[in-house]
């Protein structure tokens, strides 16, 4: 688990936002995000998270539920007992045993 | 569950945000806020949209309407821009508020509607009754304000939103006015003249 106090912007569980939200620090997810979710350094969505957004980020970490393509200028980890249903555009993506994928996926940046 | 969630600095969120738990608001809102929870807006926050919340924390900047369902604070340097409801409301020195302000439960558009039927029995009344009981009546029943945290010292005009006291009804006539002196030129004079002449 990702610790809450390090992160910029945390959506705790609970909480939800319809829209868009970007951000130049650090996101944090365990709530619910509809709409659309960027920022230029790491996006994590955790075990209770729900997003059903597009996300942008230099690094996506997802723990929870994602519907939504996910573009990572780094990497993307599908985490154990993650779900993603979307395309994944990144250099590096790693699928954790246990987690469920449903998409394309496109390597070449 | 009533985990804190943040909004940073440099995070932007175009939309609404609601739910449960508590909010701190470092970065920028453009929507609606209704939590069930304690909302906090930072010294450089804005919000531009409403928030509702339990209670409410305010030392940046809002454009709306504050609601606070137990107590609302506005703290040296913020700034906000629309009305203000909670039961408690608290104006730090150095805060800058514009916008009209009630202390009390009701919610803002439910409370005018009481208050209307008690306003023309008064008056029904004060048609028999004499003349002085009439200007007690209307006075519009409020509680005070609870917490006036420090002496309030507020930049801007702070419009304590005070229904006006109803128009004092005509008094009875008792003796027939006299009729009006009209004056030679005015309104109509000319044309009156003229169909008097024709």
């Amino acid at each position: 688990m990702i610790g809450n106090e390090m992160a910029g912007t945390v959506i705790a569980e609970g909480l939800n936002i319809e829209g868009d939200l970007s951000s130049e620090e650090e996101l944090v997810i365990h709530g619910n995000v509809k709409g659309k979710l960027t920022s230029s350094e790491l996006v994590s969505v955790g075990s209770t998270g729900v997003v059903e957004a597009d996300i942008v980020g230099a690094t996506v970490s997802v723990a929870g539920h994602v519907t939504g393509d996910v573009t990572a200028s780094e990497r993307v980890d599908l985490q154990t007992g993650g779900r993603l249903i979307g395309d994944v555009k990144a250099a590096r993506f790693t699928i954790a045993d246990g987690a469920s994928f449903k998409g394309n996926v496109d390597m070449e940046m | 569950m009533s985990q804190t969630s943040i909004i940073g600095s440099s995070s932007i969120v175009r939309g609404h945000v609601r739910g449960e738990g508590n909010l701190e608001i470092h970065g920028r809102v453009e929507g609606d806020v209704t939590v069930n929870g304690d909302v906090t807006v930072g010294a450089g926050a804005v919000v531009l949209g409403n928030i509702t919340a339990t209670q409410l924390n305010i030392a940046g900047t809002v454009e709306g309407d504050l609601r606070g369902t137990e107590a609302l604070l506005i703290e040296q340097g913020a700034r906000v821009v629309g009305d203000l409801s909670s039961p408690r409301v608290g104006l730090a020195p150095g805060a800058l508020v514009r916008g009209s302000v009630r202390t009390d439960d009701e919610s803002p558009l439910a409370a005018p509607a009481p208050r209307r039927p008690g306003v023309t029995s008064a008056s029904r009344s004060a048609a028999v009754a004499p003349p002085p009981l009439r200007a007690a009546a209307p006075i519009p029943k409020r509680k005070p304000v609870v917490t006036a945290v420090q002496p309030i010292a507020v930049e801007n005009d702070v419009v304590a939103e005070v229904a006006p006291a109803p128009a004092p009804e005509p008094p009875k006539e008792r003796r027939q006015a006299p009729p009006p002196v009209i004056p030679s030129l005015g309104k109509h004079a000319k044309a009156k003249k003229k169909r008097r002449e024709a």
